[in-house]
């Protein structure tokens, strides 16, 4: 009876350690669903005012979303080997998602099903990638961007002028989709004459030679766009060299600030500005969504705005032009 | 037994009214009700002074950035003051003095971008430093130069904006501005005095406070612009929207507002000299998560409380139980004819305390069982030889040898005497079958009995019967006196060479009968009445059949063993018998016992 007696009480014993042990780990439990997203954001380039802006968005978002976001970039724009190299990176570190603004639209595809077959979901932001294995895209419409641009300039030049093209990197799919719109609403006009299409390889050194190649073949030149922001700050650069701002109207592509000084000069008729931070933020909150397995939207256009002296200093557009306090 | 059995065979037949039933149940009751009552007060108390505190520090978070704002606002409201009385104190606004003075607060600190004096119609006429302007600035058209000349006299705080006067980098600036009179070459004029404070510090310090994960602080002006949002170009994408106007609404305290289809906790300051309102916003689920956490860990302790307790008490009550049960099935051995068993059972102490107490009253019962029989059986031989006595043949051959014998000697009154008495004794010795009959009765039969023997020793003895008259209505067993008087003729009269005498009397004294047979015959030793109240005293055949001891045991055997004879005897001397009896009224004793 005694022994009986005893055995009773060792197994209440028991009972209240077993409970406390799984009270404890009903904490763990809790604390691993609410835990951090790996994601990692691999972009075009590790410097610029755009790609310090999508990463001012995504870190918003990784806050938000309690992600602990990994950005990456080579330092060359028209690096796509290192962004291989980055991306075979990021499958072998198992990271939960990965976000890619793909430099080269056909070189990053293989790689881009690879991270797929991983079981790791691709967003691809900015620029596109050539694989279907990608959950979304999100960025501008880059093809409307282009032919907004177009028709700006147009309004500027009049339909019968000659008109260049400076465009960034050949392959990277929002360089691509750009000059096809401008060139598709350009197309309409049959007064006006594309000079040429250039790539600069997102050099601003290159992009003032390319252009001021180009005002030299064609004296006659009434219109430029330029399709990125190293590209529109070469193009600058090359007018300035000029001295004949306001005679060549110039379209740009993105906001860097001393383009706006150009804005704000004249020498710069308007710029199509896209949307960086929104395009990290959705970035990153699209990637976790991915990374939890739910459905995202196909496309998520984060649209594009064109800035000219009048709309600069409104309040809604001094935050897109400026996005950083200094 | 395993204890998987134990465990479960208390659930294999729920009897509602079973102590273990009842035990578990009341237990379990009694503990979800307080572990729910205590887990219910407790989750409240600590719920609402967690949320108490998050609003607390909520309040405090949001005080502090507001005291920070404040404090740094005023300072440049200062500043601007100094400003403003550098210039209104200058005869030349062109003067060198003027501009030295101007520079020497703008190094003051570094925050300050610039200091401008514009004309009503937006001509520059001093700026420190001294930088040109940029073209297309449309200065005219901005809100701090329009407000400042809609107020005259009175500072103004524009919303954060990019500064695009000057040619230095743009930059974000929050400009005070306010139309004021300067004097050029000593002649009064009115313009439009600006100082451009970086919105930098204000920018930090507001990133700097933290709300929780998600929570976060801003700034909005008093018409609703933003002056500082974290997310501000989420808000302008159309990504993120904010809910201003009922901000607007409020110039302190805290609400609840869910028009984000969050719960968002929105509390709001104003920083005085701005009319900005500092607005902090924090979401309910992080700033509950105390009372979320409490929650769970309520739910997760009452769970395993109820578990336990149900394990326990089932446990406790099964062990407290379980003797009873043990107890139960003696119990129904003993109800069932088995005096024989024998509880072993140990366990609570009232338990063992139970068996024992039931052990010993089993013990008793045996006992006084055994003594019944025991009882039943002398009863049964007293009536035996009673019926006997009733017929006795020997006192019958006897008496009619004596009636023979008078009958020879032609004494017929004798012989009459004789046969009466005798037909009257046996009347009263049948009695229908009665045990018990009036002691009227018995002391006629005993009389009847003398009578017979007086002529049969021929008068050898003389007898008395005496009795009073309220004991004659009294009951007694029939046949008690008889053997006694036999007793005394056998054994004290008929050795006597001189008269014998035989008293008998019937008396009440302290509520009981006394009978007494007395004689004066040759009395007896002690060894000899002891003799005679055993069985070897019992002289078979010889007398009437009856023996003193079966007096005696009758008595005992119907009246208890208080009443009975009390023998009193010396040799020479003679034989005191007396026999105490209760007194039992004939009305009383209808029947037959």
């Amino acid at each position: 009876m005694n022994r009986s007696k005893l055995v009773g009480r060792f197994v209440v014993l028991a009972l209240l350690f077993l409970s406390a042990a799984s009270c404890s780990l009903h904490a763990d439990l809790g604390q691993k669903s609410s835990a951090v997203t790996h994601v990692d954001m691999i972009v075009k380039m590790d410097h610029g005012d755009y790609w310090k802006t999508v990463k001012m968005g995504a870190e918003v978002a990784a806050k938000e979303y309690n992600v602990q976001l990994n950005f990456k970039a080579p330092t060359n724009e028209n690096d796509y080997a290192a962004q291989i190299q980055m991306m075979k990176q990021s499958i072998a570190d198992h990271t939960e998602a990965i976000i890619l603004s793909a430099s080269d639209y056909m070189a990053l595809a293989q790689v881009t099903d690879q991270a797929s077959y991983a079981g790791i979901p691709v967003i691809s932001m900015d620029a596109e990638v050539a694989s279907t294995k990608v959950k979304t895209y999100i960025g501008a419409n880059n093809y409307e961007a282009g032919q907004k641009a177009a028709q700006r300039l147009i309004q500027l030049t009049g339909p019968d002028s000659e008109i260049g093209i400076i465009n960034f990197v050949q392959g990277a799919r929002n360089a691509d989709q750009r000059a096809e719109g401008f060139m598709d609403y350009v197309a309409r006009f049959s007064g006006i004459h594309l000079v040429g299409n250039v790539y600069c390889g997102s050099d601003e050194l290159k992009a003032k030679r390319l252009t001021q190649q180009m005002i030299l073949e064609y004296p006659h030149l009434e219109g430029i766009v330029a399709l990125n922001a190293e590209a529109s700050i070469g193009v600058g650069k090359a007018i300035d060299a000029t001295g004949q701002g306001g005679h060549i109207q110039l379209i740009t592509f993105d906001n860097p600030p001393e383009m706006l000084e150009k804005l704000q000069e004249k020498i710069v008729q308007a710029m199509v500005v896209q949307n960086p931070y929104s395009n990290g933020y959705l970035a990153v909150k699209s990637a976790v969504e991915a990374a939890e397995g739910k459905d995202i939207a196909e496309r998520l256009d984060t649209g594009t705005k064109l800035i000219d002296l009048d709309n600069m200093l409104w309040p809604e557009n001094q935050k897109l032009l400026f996005p950083f306090v200094k | 037994m395993s204890l998987r059995n134990r465990l479960v065979e208390p659930f294999e037949k729920i009897h509602y009214k079973k102590i273990q039933v009842i035990i578990t149940f009341s237990f379990l009751t009694l503990t979800i009700g307080m572990v729910v009552l205590v887990s219910i007060m407790l989750y409240n108390k600590f719920s609402k002074s967690a949320e108490d505190n998050a609003y607390l520090n909520i309040g405090q978070i949001i005080d502090q950035v507001n005291t920070n704002l404040e404090f740094y606002v005023s300072g440049m409201k200062d500043i601007f003051e100094v400003v403003q009385d550098n210039i209104a104190n200058s005869h030349d606004i062109s003067g060198v003095q003027l501009h030295e003075q101007l520079s020497t607060i703008l190094n003051t600190r570094k925050d300050l971008v610039s200091i401008a004096l514009f004309t009503e119609d937006g001509q520059l006429v001093h700026n420190t430093p001294q930088i040109s302007m940029r073209p297309n600035s449309m200065l005219t058209k901005q809100g701090w130069f329009e407000n400042a000349k809609q107020h005259p006299g009175v500072l103004q705080f524009s919303a954060p904006h990019i500064e695009n006067l000057f040619k230095q980098p743009y930059r974000w600036v929050v400009s005070m501005s306010k139309k004021i009179e300067y004097y050029e070459q000593g002649r009064e004029q009115a313009g439009i005095l600006m100082v451009d404070i970086n919105f930098k510090t204000i920018d930090e310090l507001s990133k700097r406070v933290s709300l929780g994960k998600k929570g976060y602080v801003y700034i909005i002006d008093g018409l609703g612009n933003i002056v500082y949002h974290p997310q501000q170009q989420l808000i302008y994408a159309g990504l993120k929207y904010e809910n201003l106007e009922s901000v607007l609404n409020y110039a302190y305290g805290t609400y609840v507002d869910e028009s984000t289809g969050e719960e968002r906790i929105i509390t709001i300051k104003t920083v005085e000299p701005t009319g900005w309102r500092v607005v902090g916003v924090t979401y309910a689920d992080e700033t509950m998560t105390t009372r979320k956490d409490l929650g769970s860990f309520m739910i997760w302790f009452l769970l395993i409380v109820l578990i336990i307790v149900l394990i326990v008490s089932v446990f406790v009550s099964y062990k407290i139980s379980k003797p009873l049960r043990v107890l139960e099935r003696s119990v129904k051995k003993v109800e069932d004819g088995d005096f024989g068993a024998i509880i072993d059972v140990s366990g609570a102490y009232e338990v063992e305390q139970l068996s024992k107490r039931f052990n010993l009253m089993i013990r008793r019962i045996r006992e006084l069982m055994d003594q019944i029989v025991k009882e039943q059986e002398g009863k049964r031989k007293g009536e035996l030889e009673v019926l006997h006595a009733q017929i006795n043949p020997h006192f019958l051959y006897n008496t009619l040898n004596s009636v023979t014998r008078l009958a020879e000697m032609g004494r017929k009154e004798e012989v009459v005497t004789t046969i009466t008495s005798l037909s009257k004794f046996f009347r009263i010795s049948l009695s229908k079958g009665k045990h018990v009959i009036t002691l009227e009765d018995e002391l006629e039969h005993v009389r009847n009995y003398l009578i017979i023997q007086k002529i049969r020793f021929k008068n050898k003895f003389r007898y008395e019967i005496d009795a009073q008259v309220e004991a004659l209505s009294c009951m007694t067993l029939k046949l008690i006196l008889q053997p006694l008087v036999e007793n005394a003729i056998h054994h004290g009269i008929e050795m006597m060479v001189d008269e014998g005498f035989i008293g008998i009397y019937a008396w009440i004294e302290q509520d009981e009968l006394f009978l007494r047979v007395t004689d004066n015959g040759l009395g007896m030793t002690e060894e000899r009445v002891a003799k005679v109240l055993s069985n070897e005293g019992h002289l078979s055949g010889r007398g009437s059949g009856v023996g003193v001891r079966n007096v005696q045991e009758r008595i005992g055997l119907y009246y208890g063993n208080a009443y009975g004879l009390t023998f009193e005897s010396e040799l020479e001397e003679g034989t005191t018998v007396t026999i105490r009896l209760p007194i039992i009224r004939a009305v009383d004793q209808g029947g037959d016992l």
